[in-house]
């Protein structure tokens, strides 16, 4: 057995069952306040009113003969109440809800009424406006009855006001309540918006399945969707990878052979091209698997990786330097920080023509400066430079090698070490990079 | 080490020119390159043998007396690092990966599992017959010099050199990036403690000779050395200079 279910699976449902239960709410709370629009002050000075020339002529009569009674009742009268006397009880007590209030009220006026025996009887006029035409029968102490007949004027402002009044007031609460209620139910879908702009950026963000039937239907779909795209990302980047890899063994060949070529002009060229093909799978294969690089963090002297590669770059008559510190530990993957500091010092010496490193700490930033004195990059391509298998135009034309990933694998491996890239062109020319690293 | 090298003479010789040239095996899938690293070796003066895979590799062992084997990761049925774990369990002969894969993990596994070297795919024929020569020359010299093999972590003034992993390691834990040269010198350093070398020997010793290297190269990269070994407030250098000698290790070396 399936236990009874009145919460609706389906938005449309919930949202119906709300819309339908602030109606209700409106109408029941509306109705109420009507009933107690009567209260309002101008109704209850009205009342006052009435008891008060009740009490009075009560006193008047009492203190007047039997025969002369009905005659003061009349000159007593004004227009808008009528007194009258009569020996036997003309009316019969309504006994409602409103006759009790109005009692109430009498005696809360004139407690003087307290004990005494008094009939009403008020029947509103549903014509607007909505005036009461209130009858009292007060029994005087000699058994007599007293009458008064009088009606209560609303006001048609008061109407007005009371219902508008009551409708805003209430509308307000209502709507307010179907607020929290619908942003309840939405939120399922604020949070797959949020999770879809995040995906956009390329993280997995599995949201959870609730709320609604259908919305859970949305969400699941979503997950299975993330899935699917990671999958197709995954099979993609293990088939590019699994090509890379083949590569090497037909590249290796041909290093080998380019050894056994006599014309020592074409092993040259052949080798530069080899290495070129190299590089260039390197870069891929780094870009590829950046995010899975199973190299462990590690205590790592950034000195020491830098003057590796300037030391290179000297035995290889490249103009680069290096001063600053001896020694400055980070955390990170040595391997991967190397092949980050590589990349911006080879881009250095080959667009700038020369690489000044210095390493520096800033507080608890390490900071590792690489300089040239090249023409820097023109302030409309730095928003491009960093983006994967971007290059200058210049360098297109250049012929530079390169896939143009060189960057965008330097700033991946500095977001994974928690560090910063910082592109900046120098004053006096040429560009500046720097990789900041949380010092240790 | 087995005796047919020339493990026996008494000094270090140039292998080259050895009176029996050192039997290299490789073992390669892609024939192709099998048949061009044949080629190559037999070139630079050694005798090679070959293997297409890990089957084939133990009955060549089983009927060669063999040197060193040049071991590609990437095989049919049981990879490099499963054959290079086989053949350790009975034999020291050198071991030298070749491998596809540019990662740091494979090398250490490499490494871990007794490798001697690993070089990564493309590599070329002056980096490879260098690499064979330098393994080949170590391992004899630690043949003769009773230089325990394997790979003992070794440990001066607060550093630590892996020889295995080919890692150092300073005072504060810090991985210090070496280049091969400044590795292989070191360990030529570390490996004869506080005893004057001189300069011929440190190029004999360290791989710099294949890279067109001098004895000013040699000064070059001791200073280097140097400078990634500097400790601030040590008292005496590590690495003295012996006046129109070469240089002494000053530190004492504990093997673990």
């Amino acid at each position: 057995m399936k236990p009874l279910r009145l919460w609706p699976q389906r938005l449309v449902g919930q949202v119906t069952l709300v819309l339908m239960l602030a109606v209700a709410l409106e109408f029941i709370g509306s109705s109420i306040l009507f009933e107690h629009s009567r209260l309002y002050p101008d109704l209850e000075n009205q009342t006052k009113r009435v008891a008060e020339q009740l009490v009075t002529a009560d006193a008047l009569l009492e203190d007047t003969p039997a025969t002369e009674r009905t005659a003061r009742a009349t000159v007593m009268s004004t227009r808008a109440t009528q007194l009258g006397w009569s020996v036997l009880p003309s009316l019969v007590d309504g006994g409602r809800d409103t006759e009790n209030d109005f009692r109430e009220e009498f005696l809360e006026a004139e407690p003087g009424l307290q004990g005494r025996e008094l009939r009403l009887r008020a029947d509103i006029d549903h014509a607007v406006p909505r005036d009461t035409h209130l009858k009292a029968a007060l029994k005087l102490r000699d058994g007599s009855w007293m009458t008064l007949n009088t009606r209560i004027h609303v006001a048609p402002w008061a109407v007005l006001l009371s219902g508008v009044g009551s409708a805003f007031t209430l509308g307000l609460g209502v709507i307010i309540a179907a607020t929290l209620v619908l942003r309840n139910l939405s939120r399922p879908l604020r949070a797959l918006a949020e999770a879809a702009d995040k995906v956009g950026q390329g993280a997995h963000v599995s949201i959870a399945e609730s709320g609604a039937g259908d919305l859970k239907l949305v969400a699941k779909a979503f997950n299975a969707m993330q899935d699917r795209i990671a999958g197709l990302l995954n099979t993609r980047t293990e088939a590019l990878a699994a090509v890379g890899h083949d590569l090497r063994t037909p590249l290796a060949r041909l290093r080998l052979r380019a050894g056994f070529v006599k014309d020592a002009d074409a092993r040259e060229a052949l080798e530069a091209d080899v290495d070129e093909m190299t590089a260039m799978l390197d870069s891929l294969l780094a870009y590829l698997g950046g995010q899975e690089d199973p190299e462990p963090q590690r205590r790592t002297d950034l000195a020491a990786i830098a003057m590796t590669l300037v030391d290179n770059a000297t035995d290889a008559e490249r103009p680069a330097t290096y001063t600053g510190l001896e020694h400055l530990p980070v955390l990170g993957r040595p391997v991967s920080l190397k092949r980050a500091i590589s990349n911006i010092v080879d881009n250095a010496l080959h667009y700038g023509g020369d690489a000044a490193l210095s390493l520096t700490r800033e507080g608890d930033t390490a900071v590792l400066a690489v300089e040239d004195n090249g023409p820097g990059i023109p302030a409309s391509e730095m928003a491009h430079v960093l983006q994967p298998f971007h290059r200058l135009d210049s360098a297109r034309t250049r012929n530079t090698a390169g896939l143009g990933l060189g960057l965008t694998i330097v700033q991946q491996i500095l977001h994974r070490e928690g560090g910063v890239l910082v592109l900046k062109n120098r004053q006096q020319g040429g560009l500046r990079v720097e990789l900041r690293l949380p010092a240790l | 080490m087995d005796s047919s090298g020339p493990g026996t003479i008494a000094l270090p010789r140039d292998l080259a020119t050895a009176p029996i040239a050192p039997t290299v095996l490789v073992v390669e899938d892609d024939p192709s390159l099998r048949t061009l690293l044949m080629r190559l070796l037999r070139e630079e003066g050694f005798q090679p043998l070959s293997a297409g895979h890990g089957a084939e590799m133990a009955r060549v062992l089983e009927t060669n007396a063999v040197d060193l084997i040049l071991l590609d990761v990437m095989l049919p049925g049981s990879n490099g690092f499963d054959l290079c774990r086989m053949v350790r369990r009975e034999s020291d002969v050198p071991i030298v990966m070749l491998s596809a894969r540019q990662d740091e993990t494979d090398r250490l596994i490499g490494l871990e599992l007794g490798a001697d070297d690993y070089i990564g795919k493309p590599f070329s024929k002056k980096e490879l017959i260098a690499r064979i020569r330098a393994i080949l020359r170590r391992t004899q010299a630690g043949s003769q010099s009773s230089q325990p093999r394997g790979h003992q972590r070794m440990t001066f003034s607060g550093w630590s050199l892996d020889p295995g992993r080919r890692e150092l390691l300073s005072p504060d834990g810090a991985f210090v990036d070496l280049s091969g040269a400044e590795f292989d010198l070191l360990l030529a350093f570390v490996s004869s403690p506080q005893r004057v070398i001189g300069r011929e020997r440190l190029l004999e010793m360290s791989r710099a000779r294949f890279s067109d290297a001098s004895d000013r190269s040699i000064d070059v990269l001791v200073s280097r050395l140097r400078r990634k070994l500097a400790v601030v407030g040590q008292a005496e250098p590590l690495l003295r200079t012996v006046r129109g000698v070469g240089y002494i290790f000053t530190a004492a070396v504990e093997r673990r």
